[in-house]
């Protein structure tokens, strides 16, 4: 399939040009932004004399552009540098890699329950179109995209955790340690995360099935004595599986915005919660690494969106 | 008649079955034991960036609540603030500049290495060392020798008198921890930062940057019967909000601190006990003397007249401190103002008065630098609002971050700003650090030299008793120049839950020591 190879190279391509432009954003947004890295390491006893030494250290008193060549050199060569003030001195890859998979965990397990939940709510609204059990779930999925998700995650803690005592109200088992521990301790946070995903996977699949359910193969089907449950399977579902998983893509931008508070909110030792600690120290290095891991997945994500709706439908690559 | 019918409400049926799901739940992944307290569960709340635990490097309050719990200085203050003995057993003063101390025999450091004078001289020179760059350097600049006639006695000598020297040695945010000289001496190694060793309570397991801290007992500590529990560990939970909710759903012990404004409701709660005192810290609003409108000591005074602190404990706080009276805290009792002066309250005719005689009026233009969004910017608005409203002149806010303001104000380039200092011991570090000429955060660019002079008088009179009165008399001068305006102390607070016994709290926010003498949880 040379066509298609071409296309997924093409894409490769674009996305490595993205990366490039998105980290040098991130980068001269930092540095525009007020604040000094040397003033959180030295807090109350900073003196002018230990700040010069603290940035000459780090090599912080090279002009920006150089700073930012020696960062990318240093990426060219998979290597992170060092932490300046959120963890002075440790070398940043370990910082990802002891974080990346509990986020990694957390998006994946919210993503499969939106899917789930959106699966079983979309399919039942289409299917009774018009009446109660479709108003029902649309409402649900307008709550569910209204509700702020901080403020979800909190009143999960208050009534599951604080009130019923379910879930523990704070921390997170890595699943390094114990799968089940990190599907309990991680589902309160994946559920916080998935509400808005799923009230969105919702309403693009209700929509999709809708507007297949009327279509004029599904009549012919009909005629030709198909039973329900084939026609719906074979001739709706399968068609209006692609926007779904397109919008399940576009959604893994919300889910990582989702995960930076949440990490926080519920005590999750990943990603999200690394920069943000990064972005209040003024850690410039630890917040590129960041983006960077947070660019790579939304485009691996978007890469494996476009190749599964190719494998779908091949007319999709030319 | 009355009647006896148990009933069973839905709410409690759903209560023990979500009890026993919890019990049934809680051994694939919780681990250890929580029965008798072998593990203490002490959330640090509100931080979570700890940079180093070599205490000749700390500067962060989380990093200072650790390195408290794992190392020992030669003095520790008790709950009133009362400096007592530590590593010492006892201590003298020979002479104003002579300091004599008597160590303990048979203290341990982690690794069984018997802690004698030669790392105590070993960690104080290493402070003065140039090399260390310790930011906790100029606080033992003053010693001009330390000499150790024996292996249990350490002589400390100063070049003049200096009396917050034995502040300075207590274990709190001072660098003055004892540190092992054989693992030292060639040389700090990389791991020290993160993987310290001491001759505190506690000795280090692990650190996961960012994340928490595992601390387990030192069984060799010198003080019998401590500490009661085997393990600590220490989440670092950024968020203080969520160190409320870690406690109340019971996955923490204890907290280090608390949100003002959860207080009362807490209070209320009989799933956490509250602990509070009033703590080492205070806030104000610092004015640059040398440029207008605040170089006028007459528009000074008056926009100290023009608003109501007590606005701000309630605002800001909401209730959990105190009007300053000074700028020394009222928990350096035997050095602090007594009465308030009428300076530090709500007088507008006063104000108006003052106002007058200054060379600027009404519609006297000024910034008021601030930061964060929480209640520092609230303290600025509380004040700006009312000032503008009493004088009618025409302040307002800017809001900034932290680094920057203190960047400002160490460069002069500010007019006014909300600042203040928390955790600090000594009333030296408050008083002569802002109020001296010399002092080194005296950002105001004050000058009196009479307060110089007592404030000097001060530094060289060992006996708290006349100290404490000269740091009085040179803050009631000071105070009429209104350099700065004081405006409230808070209050320190821990969360505990219920079944936690033992912590005694201290006035600047102890934790990592206290943790030791914690037997229930």
């Amino acid at each position: 399939m040379p066509s298609g190879l071409k296309y997924l190279l093409t894409r490769l391509a674009g996305s490595l040009v993205t990366m490039l432009i998105g980290t040098m954003v991130v980068f001269f947004v930092m540095k525009l932004a007020p604040g000094d890295p040397a003033l959180v390491v030295l807090g109350d006893f900073a003196t002018p004399e230990s700040i010069a030494a603290f940035n000459a250290k780090h090599g912080l008193d090279a002009p920006l552009m150089v700073q930012y060549l020696n960062w990318l050199g240093g990426l060219a060569r998979l290597d992170f540098g060092d932490s300046l003030s959120v963890s002075s001195g440790e070398d940043i890859a370990a910082l990802l890699m002891f974080r990346l998979p509990n986020t990694l965990f957390i998006g994946i397990y919210a993503i499969l329950i939106a899917v789930l939940l959106s699966l079983v709510l979309g399919t039942l609204a289409a299917v009774n179109r018009g009446n109660a059990i479709d108003t029902g779930a649309t409402s649900l999925a307008v709550l569910g995209v209204s509700m702020p998700d901080f403020w979800f995650g909190y009143m999960l803690i208050l009534g599951l955790s604080i009130g019923l005592g379910l879930f523990p109200s704070y921390g997170f088992a890595p699943p390094s340690e114990s799968v089940l521990g990190a599907l309990h301790s991680g589902f309160l946070p994946a559920l916080a995360i998935a509400a808005p995903m799923a009230a969105v996977f919702t309403r693009t699949l209700r929509t999709a099935l809708i507007e297949n359910l009327d279509r004029e193969h599904v009549t012919v089907a009909k005629a030709l004595g198909h039973p329900p449950r084939f026609r719906f399977l074979h001739h709706v579902f399968r068609n209006s599986v692609i926007p779904f998983i397109v919008v399940i893509g576009l959604q893994v931008r919300y889910l990582l915005g989702g995960v930076v508070i949440i990490e926080r909110i519920f005590g999750i030792n990943g990603v999200g919660s690394l920069m943000v600690e990064a972005a209040f120290a003024r850690d410039y290095f630890v917040v590129q690494a960041c983006a960077v891991v947070f660019l790579a997945i939304v485009l691996a994500v978007n890469y494996i969106v476009d190749l599964i709706c190719i494998m779908l439908d091949p007319r999709r690559a030319r | 008649m009355t009647n006896t019918k148990t009933t069973i409400s839905r709410r409690a049926v759903l209560k023990s079955g979500a009890a026993a799901g919890t019990l049934a739940m809680l051994p694939l992944w919780a681990g250890s034991a929580q029965a008798a307290c072998s593990t203490l569960r002490a959330g640090i709340t509100g931080y979570n960036v700890i940079n180093t635990l070599d205490p000749a490097q700390t500067t962060l309050i989380p990093e200072a609540y650790v390195v408290w719990g794992l190392f020992n200085c030669l003095l520790k203050f008790d709950e009133n603030m009362n400096i007592v003995p530590d590593l010492a057993e006892s201590y003298e003063s020979v002479s104003p500049t002579l300091l004599r101390f008597k160590l303990r025999q048979g203290v341990k450091f982690h690794d069984g290495v018997e802690m004698t004078s030669a790392d105590v001289k070993f960690t104080l020179d290493r402070l003065r060392d140039d090399a260390t760059g310790s930011p906790h350097q100029s606080k033992f600049k003053p010693i001009s020798e330390i000499r150790t006639p024996d292996d249990y006695t350490v002589e400390i000598e100063t070049a003049e008198p200096f009396a917050p020297m034995l502040s300075y040695l207590t274990n709190t945010r001072t660098g003055s921890q004892i540190v092992p000289m054989h693992l030292l001496k060639d040389g700090t190694p990389d791991d020290f930062a993160t993987n310290p060793v001491g001759t505190g309570p506690f000795k280090m397991k692990s650190y996961e940057p960012g994340a928490r801290i595992d601390l387990l007992a030192h069984d060799e500590y010198f003080e019998d019967g401590l500490p009661k529990v085997e393990a600590v560990e220490i989440p670092l939970i950024a968020e203080e909000t969520a160190g409320v909710t870690a406690l109340l759903g019971g996955s923490i012990d204890i907290t280090s601190t608390a949100p003002f404004a959860d207080i009362p409701d807490l209070e209320q709660d009989d799933r956490a006990q509250v602990l509070k005192t009033p703590g080492t810290s205070t806030r104000f609003v610092s004015l640059n003397n040398k440029v207008a409108p605040f170089d006028d000591v007459h528009f000074r005074r008056a926009c100290s007249f023009a608003f109501d602190r007590q606005a701000m404990v309630d605002v800001v706080l909401f209730g959990e401190g105190r009007v300053s009276n000074g700028i020394i805290p009222s928990s350096i009792s035997w050095a602090a103002t007594q009465e308030r002066p009428p300076e530090i309250g709500l007088n507008p005719e006063k104000a108006l008065e003052e106002l007058e005689k200054s060379k600027y009026g009404k519609g006297a233009e000024a910034t008021v630098l601030t930061w964060g969004s929480g209640w520092w910017k609230r303290f600025a608005e509380v004040f700006v609002l009312q000032v503008n409203d009493v004088l009618g002149v025409n302040f307002k806010v800017e809001v900034s971050d932290s680094g920057t303001v203190y960047q400002r104000m160490q460069t002069g380039d500010v007019q006014a700003s909300i600042w203040g200092w928390l955790g600090l011991v000594d009333p030296d570090e408050y008083a002569y650090e802002v109020y001296h000429t010399n002092g080194s955060r005296n950002y105001e660019n004050y000058s009196n030299p009479e307060v110089d002079k007592l404030l000097e008088e001060a530094r060289r009179t060992m006996d708290q008793g006349p100290r404490g009165d000269l740091y009085r008399q040179a803050e009631a001068l000071a105070i009429e120049d209104c350099p700065v305006l004081p405006c409230f102390e808070s209050n320190v607070h821990n969360l505990l839950a219920p079944k936690v016994s033992g912590f005694v709290q201290r006035p600047y926010s102890g934790f990592g020591a206290q943790l030791a003498e914690v037997s229930d949880c």
